[in-house]
């Protein structure tokens, strides 16, 4: 990133909406600083809303790769986060009705292939066909695996969900006994109201530390992908299939791949909170995770991976943050469709204001070293992507 | 009956009795005729005549009824549109491909086939080699987009372009697969006087430099004066094949652009 050799000239280079979300990120961090420093958010907590927040980053980034790269419409995002979760918590937990007590990087695999494999499955006879055929399969998809760990008790444990989790870092050499190891602190910065920081607090760190390093690899992923020769056949792909395959790209497999990839990185998901939550039971499994991820994703600005980041954040604001104002301000209704009422006033102004999402995919997206081998274009590209919202291409 | 008449020693692509019907009509109708190595050759019919559809069938995008389609030699009756294209075999649309968010140059650089940086593992296992080819095929198309002599489009937006500029981008886009033989199916409809002199002198050029040219156009002078032979098409069959010559004095032809049938 430019930002740290370039500092001036990296901000001068935002475009506005960049600058506003920059703005107001900046405002709500310091908002939850001093909501951390006063004491009105205890720091275990904020760092559990961060690992959330890294969660909902990861299935919109899992999301984004199938419809912002390729217009791939996936239902059933939760499915794939369910098979993540309940992948590794069937191998690692001590209550598992089938293997259990694996180590967590057996459950991470073993929740990958299983997820890879659905992936396949459900792939191989829709994407040869129209784009809403993998629509329609995904949403039967979603509801026939949630009843399966719903009914099959022997294999999950049905609707008693599964218990007796480790953490992810359980077994690794120094992690596994930080939290612990490290001393609890005490920090008074305002007199009156000290900030404890025990062990739950280095725990729910050794979390954030585990979303941090997931979010960070898809980012790179993803981001070196949505660059290249293979991301731009996926944006053909998604403006026009029958270009791409005139021109001799084998767009079955493309679309494939892009597929795989983001069931994977959703499975990955999935893991992570198995691990974060300690606790996965079939209410996991509902459909309102899948309409999350879409929510983030079209919020944030399909094809934008800084933009499913956003999204992403968001998402865990507005859930989290209704039920925070719901005890602060005491509203006369319920959190829950305090929720889905924001949620949908969110979506409607940025439908209405702007249909592209708040941070849809910016620059020209070419191979970095080989644009800057020729001469680097700075007028058009801001009006490249305004102009693409105009059009409305959702 | 003509059809296919003339001899072709090096075909670069061969359509025998190809067939094709949507529902009760007989959108290609038996078709038969071949385009010799480094011609231009003209595909003209009136409207319906199933220009599109051959092309359409040729390319792999249908499946014929009956029928068989060789580029090359070899045959690739059934198969995918990229296999199609991977014997060499490229086409363009009749309504031009606009591509939501990429610039011209970024929508130039899906041409080039077979990219190492089209592989997902390579992106990690050897970014090397994709930034090589990446930079290879960006220079090779802004040189062809100076060619072309829009290259002042490069960074443009590929959507807020003209529509004959955008005909001369597919063009160029073609050109960067490197076909043996391109397939244009209305290469100028809707492009103003002066670049349609440019596309032409554009085919003419690529032709030269061995590209062997199919071309579906209404534009009676274009054809006449770039294209040699030219088959003519009607109700889903050839109808004859010759010289502009030949073709332009053809009762059967009058007859057919009159409306009249054979
Ligand atoms: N996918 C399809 N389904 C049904 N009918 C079709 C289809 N494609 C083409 N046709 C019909 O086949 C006939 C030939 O169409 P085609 O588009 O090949 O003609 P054309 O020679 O390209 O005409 P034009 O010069 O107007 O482009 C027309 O009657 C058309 O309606
Ligand atoms: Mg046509």
């Amino acid at each position: 990133m430019s930002l740290v050799d370039d500092p001036r000239g990296a901000l001068a280079d935002l475009t506005r909406p960049e600058a506003w979300v920059l703005g107001v990120s900046a405002a709500f961090a310091l908002f939850l600083f001093v909501s951390l420093l006063t004491g009105a958010l205890g720091p275990s907590y904020f760092l559990f809303l961060v690992g959330l927040a890294g969660m909902y980053a990861l299935l919109s980034f899992g999301l984004n790769a199938q419809w912002g790269f390729t217009g791939l419409i996936n239902f059933s995002v939760a499915a794939f986060f369910g098979i993540g979760a309940y992948g590794s918590a069937l191998m690692t937990a001590s209550s598992s009705p089938i293997a259990g007590g694996f180590n967590p990087l057996v459950g991470l695999a073993v929740a990958l292939v299983v997820a890879f494999v659905l992936a396949l499955l459900i792939g191989i006879p829709t994407l040869r066909l129209r784009a809403d055929y993998l629509a329609i399969a995904s949403l039967g998809l979603a509801e026939v695996v949630r009843l399966i760990v719903l009914n099959e008790r022997w294999l999950t444990n049905g609707s008693g969900g599964v218990r007796g989790i480790p953490g992810f870092f359980q077994g690794w050499p120094v992690l596994s006994t930080f939290p612990e190891a490290m001393p609890g602190l005490r920090l008074e910065v305002i007199p009156g109201s000290p900030v404890l920081l025990e062990t739950a607090f280095w725990q729910a760190s050794l979390n954030v530390l585990l979303v941090l390093m997931f979010a960070g690899a898809v980012y790179f992923v993803l981001h070196r992908a949505h660059q290249s020769p293979w991301g731009r056949v996926l944006r053909t792909i998604r403006s026009d299939e029958d270009l791409a395959r005139a021109l001799g790209k084998n767009t079955y497999s493309f679309k494939m791949q892009s597929f795989i990839l983001g069931s994977l990185i959703m499975a990955l998901a999935g893991v992570f909170y198995t691990h974060l939550n300690l606790y996965v039971g079939p209410g996991d499994l509902d459909p309102i995770t899948t309409f999350y991820a879409w929510v983030a994703v079209i919020l944030g600005g399909s094809g934008s991976n800084r933009g499913a980041l956003f999204g992403g954040i968001v998402i865990v604001t507005i859930r989290e943050g209704t039920r925070f104002l719901n005890d602060a301000a005491a509203l006369p209704i319920d959190p829950a469709p305090l929720r889905l009422l924001l949620i949908g006033v969110v979506i409607v102004a940025v439908m209405r204001y702007r249909p592209q999402g708040v941070l849809p995919p910016q620059r020209e997206l070419i191979w970095p070293s080989a644009v800057d081998g020729g001469g680097t274009p700075d007028t058009p590209e801001s009006g490249v992507r305004e102009q693409k919202g105009g059009g409305g291409d959702e | 009956m003509s059809e296919g008449a003339l001899p072709k020693e090096d075909a670069v692509l061969r359509v025998d009795d190809l067939q094709k019907s949507f529902g009760g009509l007989a959108a290609t109708d038996h078709a038969t005729f071949a385009v010799e190595r480094g011609t231009i050759t003209g595909l003209i019919g009136p409207n319906g005549a199933g220009k599109s559809t051959l092309f359409n069938l040729i390319s792999g995008f249908y499946e014929p009824d009956g029928g068989t389609v060789e580029v090359n030699g070899t045959d690739v009756t059934g198969m995918e549109p990229y296999e199609v294209a991977e014997h060499g075999l490229i086409r363009t649309f009749q309504t031009p491909r606009k591509l939501e968010g990429m610039t011209v140059r970024e929508a130039m650089l899906i041409g080039p086939r077979n990219q190492p940086g089209e592989s997902f593992v390579n992106l990690f296992a050897r970014p090397g080699t994709v930034a090589e080819s990446e930079s290879a095929n960006l220079a090779e198309a802004e040189r062809i987009l100076e060619e072309f002599e829009i290259d002042h489009l490069a960074t443009q937006p590929a959507t807020d372009i003209s529509g004959g500029q955008m005909k001369l981008v597919e063009l160029a886009r073609a050109m960067l697969a490197e076909p043996e033989v391109l397939l244009l199916d209305e290469p100028v409809a809707g492009v103003n006087p002066t670049l349609a002199k440019k596309l032409k002198e554009q085919v003419r050029r690529l032709n030269e430099q061995g590209t062997t040219f199919l071309l579906i156009e209404h534009d009676m002078e274009f054809v006449m004066d770039l294209a040699d032979p030219i088959v003519v098409l009607d109700q889903g069959h050839v109808l004859t094949e010759g010289t502009p010559e030949e073709v332009r004095n053809d009762d059967r032809v009058i007859d057919a652009y009159l409306g009249g049938g054979t």
